[in-house]
């Protein structure tokens, strides 16, 4: 349970808010280099943290990600014409860069120099793994570059794709974080879906659906292990990084490439959910990668020309009450990563969080949102960075492992939790 | 498109008619400090108001008959009660381990938690400068025992976990 008020703090992020402001100390995936795919191509509308803009590909390569609105009379750029080094707006020409520096107003004399008197509100904007990354807070404490595995590996050995979801970003990140969901919500899948079927943990998770947790702090997050009866009095762990604000990789199934995700407020009653999948060493497999691009795994298919997914909340998420029946899926709704957004969106744009009644193992969720909580009020009042920007907080992995009862996970498990270049993911 | 019932019920104006009354009913928490710095926390956090939640800061033990080990919670205000009567009429047991202190009366806890069918929560709560192998082993004790395990370094934390337990 939260208070009114904490649970206004967590899911806000609105520009000068607490959470946005934490929101607006990291690097944050907005769009796919997809969306932008050459020089001078059509620009994208995009929202973020309650923020509308404008981004563009400009003659030269370089990206822009620019107040949607046009300086003169307030015309959306996104009818713009993207040419010659700038977005010029279709209604009375005036010409912005990929700064936001407006740099022609043809009504008058370019010598008056008026256009070096205006310019629109930019933010950086860079390309890393097939994603593009803006940060939104202050130039002096930008932090380092997206160092994500997942970003960072070869193109052939990543997929990333993102879709939209009706609902406030904190309960769908919260859903990532919730390790006891899988063995009631996923129960079918487990066996099923081509992206996770086969590995040799997936039976301890279908055998023992009362897994006891063990919540460990990490300098930028959690970790939280979920442990399940292997043989021989040994426990099988998974184990799910978390790191501030929004970032969680769920724990590997045997060889299949590993998953994660990032959850990007659009505003507040609406996030992205993206989700990442990629092997630290090998290429993924043409069928892998069909499977992807097919709304396997934690993907989704699509209203076709859009990131909306094609079960979605207009056509009932295509529930099949015959599959729910049968066992085949546990709620009806097909595919994992709809099964999660269709459960979560059905919570309301914001979850009221004065009505929940958490047990004891929503401790991850709890630690989760205390940390989120202190983070932001310590950088709002008193101007600390927040946790989860160094290279290091991002250079991990997810793990799953067996080991011996008295084990700690965190110390036995401590390398698999390290990205490392060239090293294969531990899994079972 | 015919507007499915999932569109129109998830919309903001649709939470307005989310029924209001209480969900809950007060719960029976056990909060037991495992040692002298755990004790110290909890006595802290035992002067919020809070839903019934009763805190205890140690655990005595006491030979009684022939083989009979009685053992006794002692709360704050120096009353002791008797550890089989607390567990079975809680909802949910916690114990506070300040890190590296004796964590070992936790197996009778858990025991009784065991035998009665009742979740245990352990915290443990490093405080000041401590040694990473005290942790762990306060850790060890308390592994085999807990449904949830918890290390966090904030003490503030613990208030969080009973709050959001609706403690
Ligand atoms: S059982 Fe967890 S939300 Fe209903
Ligand atoms: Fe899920």
């Amino acid at each position: 349970m939260l208070k009114k008020e904490q649970n206004d703090l967590v899911t806000q992020t609105g520009p000068g808010t607490p959470m946005g402001d934490l929101f607006r100390s990291y690097w944050l995936p907005i769009l796919l280099s997809e969306e932008l795919p050459e020089n001078d191509c059509p620009p994208v509308r995009v929202k973020v943290l309650s923020e509308r803009m404008i981004a563009f590909r400009d003659s030269e390569g370089k990206l822009g990600l620019i107040d949607e609105f046009c300086a003169h009379r307030g015309v959306s750029l996104w009818f713009g014409r993207n040419e010659e080094c700038g977005l010029r707006c279709p209604y009375h020409g005036w010409k912005f860069d990929t700064t936001g520096q407006c740099v022609d107003v043809p009504s008058e004399p370019a010598e008056s120099g008026y256009a070096n008197k205006v310019k629109l509100k930019a933010y950086p904007l860079i390309e890393k793994g097939g994603v593009l990354w803006t940060y939104m807070g202050p130039a002096e404490t930008t932090p380092p570059e997206p160092e994500w595995e997942f970003a960072t590996v070869p193109l052939n050995q990543s997929f990333t794709s993102k879709r939209l979801q009706d609902n406030n970003w904190l309960q769908a990140m919260e859903g990532g974080i919730d390790s006891s969901h899988v063995s009631f919500l996923h129960r079918g899948d487990l066996n099923n879906d081509p992206l996770f079927k086969g590995a040799a943990g997936n039976k301890y998770n279908l055998a023992d659906s009362k897994p006891v947790f063990e919540v460990v702090e990490a300098p930028g997050g959690l970790y939280i292990g979920a442990r399940r009866n292997a043989e021989e009095g040994k426990f099988y762990w998974r184990i799910t990084p978390w790191v501030m604000p929004c970032f969680t990789m769920v724990p590997p199934r045997g060889d299949h490439p590993i998953h994660g995700h990032f959850w990007v407020p659009i505003d507040d009653e609406t996030c992205t959910a993206w989700s990442f999948d990629y092997h630290p060493t090998r290429p993924l497999s043409d069928n892998e990668r069909q499977a992807m691009k097919d709304g396997k795994g934690i993907h989704v298919r699509y209203v076709p020309g859009t990131y909306r997914p094609l079960a979605n909340k207009d056509n009932d998420y295509l529930i099949d009450r015959e599959a729910q029946k049968a066992g085949r899926t546990y709620s009806g709704v097909e595919g994992i990563g709809m099964q999660d957004a269709s459960l979560q969106e059905s919570m309301g744009p914001i979850c009221d969080r004065t009505k929940e009644n958490l047990v004891g193992t929503d401790n991850g969720i709890i630690m989760a949102r205390h940390r989120l909580m202190r983070a932001a009020k310590a950088l709002h009042e008193k101007g600390v960075l927040p946790p989860g920007r160094t290279v290091e907080d991002m250079k991990v992995r997810s793990a799953a492992v067996i080991l011996p009862p008295d084990q700690p996970y965190k110390d036995a498990a401590k390398e698999a939790l390290i990205a490392k270049v060239g090293v294969k993911q531990t899994s079972v | 498109m015919l507007l499915s019932e999932s569109a129109r019920v998830t919309t903001a104006q649709e939470a307005r008619f989310r029924i209001q009354t209480p969900n809950s009913k007060p719960r029976a928490v056990k909060v037991i400090a495992l040692d002298s710095e755990a004790a110290r926390l909890v006595d802290d956090i035992s002067k919020k108001p809070w839903n019934g939640a009763a805190f205890f800061k140690s655990l005595s033990f006491e030979q009684s008959g022939d083989d009979n080990v009685k053992a006794w919670l002692n709360d704050l205000a120096g009353h002791t009660s008797d550890l089989v009567g607390e567990v079975a009429n809680a909802d949910c047991v916690v114990v506070i381990a300040g890190a590296g202190e004796d964590a070992a009366s936790v197996s009778v806890i858990a025991e009784l938690c065991n035998h009665y069918h009742k979740t245990l929560i352990a915290l443990v709560v490093p405080q000041g400068s401590y040694e990473q192998d005290t942790v762990d082993r306060s850790l060890k004790a308390l592994r085999p025992h807990a449904k949830m395990l918890v290390i966090a370094h904030e003490r503030d934390y613990i208030e969080a976990m009973l709050t959001a337990l609706r403690a």
